[in-house]
């Protein structure tokens, strides 16, 4: 099969179904030249109208989605980073998320808001985070976090499909994977998450980019344990069958999660697993996370956020 | 626009209505029928009624918070009844109980209201976007006060429907008091139709008192912007009779405001003024009036008595229905 890099598998993505329905409209800024080569050239293909550069107004454009969604259409909101939510979380949170349950289901919003998530390039608070408990926790929004091309086209094309709001997290360190995708148009169902390696001893949870480091950790340990890892690619709605399953046959659970430890993704899932499927573990569930602080600058940003030395060391604890 | 006889009655028995529902709701809130909080919209009712009366079925509008959109809803002819049982939480209502004061009217263009002052901006943006994207001639009126307008979203869709020049026309309710702050405390200047100057947008200020000069500066600007010709700015100088919501003290400075100043306001009371001019104008008679006035009564009597028979909602499942569509 063909391959593609992972920021090519979103422009391919956004390019099929611009093509397949008229509806579909990118807005954000600076989209036409595009500031991580995901939106470049599409503009060529499908002029202004349709490929809307917009002024630097987060609020404004997060406005766009979901005001244009009301009306029919499936605008596509890229905020460029997710650590910019913040500037428009009223369009986003309560809005978006919020006003079809509020209108007593009157309405759809088929809205994408995408923006990159990650740390790991020193950029600092502001362009480095990763929040997916801030999204998890706004019922009505649905989050997908695609760990490879593949995914990256097939899950983009399921969220602008959808007919509700739907945040899309690609990862910056991602961008430049290469990885098979097929030509043809397919679409991941959203909810269903992928085994990425087989395991028998330990179930690894890694969304995203965690997932890189999952596989080279059980890579590493091969010869000690046999290790599962599990990309849930999208955490709302989560596949949790898919990880129960898993957690019944090894009975060791690590999860990952590069969002602040405190109230986040991996915190969730532990209580929602414990709640399923406590008898089945067999030692307490470790997570690896980022430690609780804002993302400092510079070098020291490897104190705060997950490293590989730590995701090795939660499968050693739990095996211990 | 020339106004006709039929016209001018129909802004009238809009204006007579608004008031007469706004009192109701007020009675309500006391009774424990009318759920969550109330803010009236005595005194400020021209804008909402003068701007929304003379749209298009399919023109969206985003209404102000004072009487919680009752003069846009009713001027823009939807059903008090629809909206005022899902205030009062009853599964009649227009969100089957699920939006309390969030009012949602799709067919007749009132898509949603938030709670946060200031988001109606961006959201308004939105739809006007649709508008001039599917070419139906739709025009968008977001209504807003002074208070809002404080807001940075206003800069950021501002500026936006200006640069593309999207069907949107911004009313500003100015009623020279946001909840407890005068507006000499919230802005250096005189008339907020200078906001739309920076974006190059037309501005008129217009006595928001007088419902009929609302309905011709909102009605002009509505045209245009459905020729095309982009956003403009109407400031309606209008005047808030009570506190901002009931309960609440009607202070400012943590002071109460100057009953005199209070009465002075209420010499210029929007119903009452159309009601004289209408009069002497010889478009009315005073029985005539009084019917109209009649009617509305009989309108709140007949809504209350719905509200009164319907029940509350009492199915979780709805819950789920509503979060997620198929």
């Amino acid at each position: 099969m063909r391959e593609l890099m992972y920021l090519q598998a979103i422009n391919e993505a956004l390019a099929e179904e611009l093509e397949r329905d008229e509806k579909v409209f990118l807005i954000g800024e600076g989209v036409q030249t595009g500031t991580f080569g995901t939106t470049t050239g599409l503009v060529d293909r499908f002029g202004p109208e349709r490929i809307m550069d917009s002024p630097l107004s987060e609020t404004a454009i997060a406005g766009v989605a979901v005001g244009a969604s009301m009306l029919g259409y499936r605008p596509v909101a890229d905020l460029m980073f997710a650590d910019f939510m913040y500037v428009c979380a009223d369009e986003i949170f309560l809005k978006a998320a919020q006003w079809r349950f509020m209108h007593g289901g009157l309405q759809t919003l088929p809205c994408v808001f995408m923006a990159n998530i990650g740390a790991y390039r020193k950029l600092g608070n502001e362009h480095s985070q990763c929040p997916f408990s801030l999204v998890l926790r706004s019922p009505g929004l649905k989050l997908a976090a695609p760990s490879d091309p593949y995914d990256a086209k097939g899950l983009l094309k399921t969220a602008i499909r959808d007919n509700n709001p739907v945040v899309y997290f690609f990862h910056k360190g991602l961008l430049g994977m290469s990885g098979p995708v097929p030509e043809e148009d397919y679409t991941i169902p959203f909810g269903q998450a992928v085994v990425r390696r087989e395991g028998d001893d330990v179930t690894v949870v890694a969304p995203s980019f965690m997932g890189f480091w999952a596989i080279a950790a059980a890579e590493e340990l091969k010869d000690r344990f046999s290790v599962e890892v599990i990309d849930p690619r999208t955490l709302e709605p989560l596949d949790l069958d898919t990880i129960l399953v898993s957690v019944r046959k090894t009975g060791h659970l690590v999860i990952l999660d590069e969002d602040t430890e405190r109230c986040g993704f991996a915190a969730e899932l532990a209580m929602q697993v414990m709640e399923k499927a406590f008898d089945d573990l067999d030692a307490p569930i470790k997570r690896v996370c980022a430690a609780n602080y804002p993302i400092p600058g510079g070098v020291m940003e490897k104190y705060v956020i997950p490293q590989p030395e730590q995701v090795m060391a939660a499968i050693e604890e739990v095996m211990a | 626009m020339k106004f006709e006889k039929e016209d001018l009655v129909k802004l009238y028995r809009n204006l007579v209505r608004t008031r007469a529902f706004d009192e109701a709701a007020v009675r309500w809130l006391a009774q424990g029928k009318l759920l969550a909080f109330y803010h009236p919209a005595q005194g400020g009712e021209a804008p909402g009624v003068g701007g929304c009366t003379f749209l298009r079925d399919d023109d969206i509008v985003y209404p102000h918070l004072r009487g919680h959109g009752l003069p846009h809803m009713i001027g823009k002819g939807i059903s008090p009844k629809l909206y005022l049982a899902e205030h009062c939480g009853k599964a009649t209502g227009a969100a089957g109980g699920m939006g309390g004061f969030h009012s949602v009217f799709p067919e007749k263009g009132a898509l949603g209201a938030g709670g946060t002052i200031g988001s109606c901006f961006p959201v308004s943006v939105g739809w006007a976007l649709a508008a001039k994207k599917n070419g139906r001639g739709q025009v968008v009126v977001c209504f807003f006060g002074d208070g809002s307008a404080n807001r940075g979203t206003w800069h950021e869709a501002a500026n936006m429907a200006a640069l593309w020049k999207l069907p949107v026309v911004w009313v500003c309710e100015n009623n020279g008091v946001a909840q407890f702050v005068p507006i000499e405390d919230a802005y250096p200047l005189e008339d907020l139709s200078n906001l739309a100057s920076a974006f190059g947008m037309p501005a008129v200020v217009v006595d928001g008192q007088d419902v009929m000069a609302v309905a011709e500066a909102v009605t002009a600007a509505v045209e245009r912007a459905r020729e095309g010709k982009g956003p403009s700015f109407v400031e309606c100088k209008t005047a808030r009779f009570g506190p901002h919501g009931i309960g609440n003290p009607d202070k400012v400075h943590g002071k109460d405001r100057d009953p005199r100043q209070i009465e002075e306001l209420k010499r210029r009371d929007p119903v009452a003024l159309f009601r004289s001019r209408l009069l002497e104008q010889g478009v009315l008679t005073e029985e005539d009036a009084e019917r109209i006035s009649r009617e509305a009564e009989a309108e709140v009597a007949e809504t209350e008595a719905f509200i009164d028979q319907s029940p509350f909602p009492d199915d979780p499942g709805m819950l789920d229905r509503a979060l997620y569509a198929e």
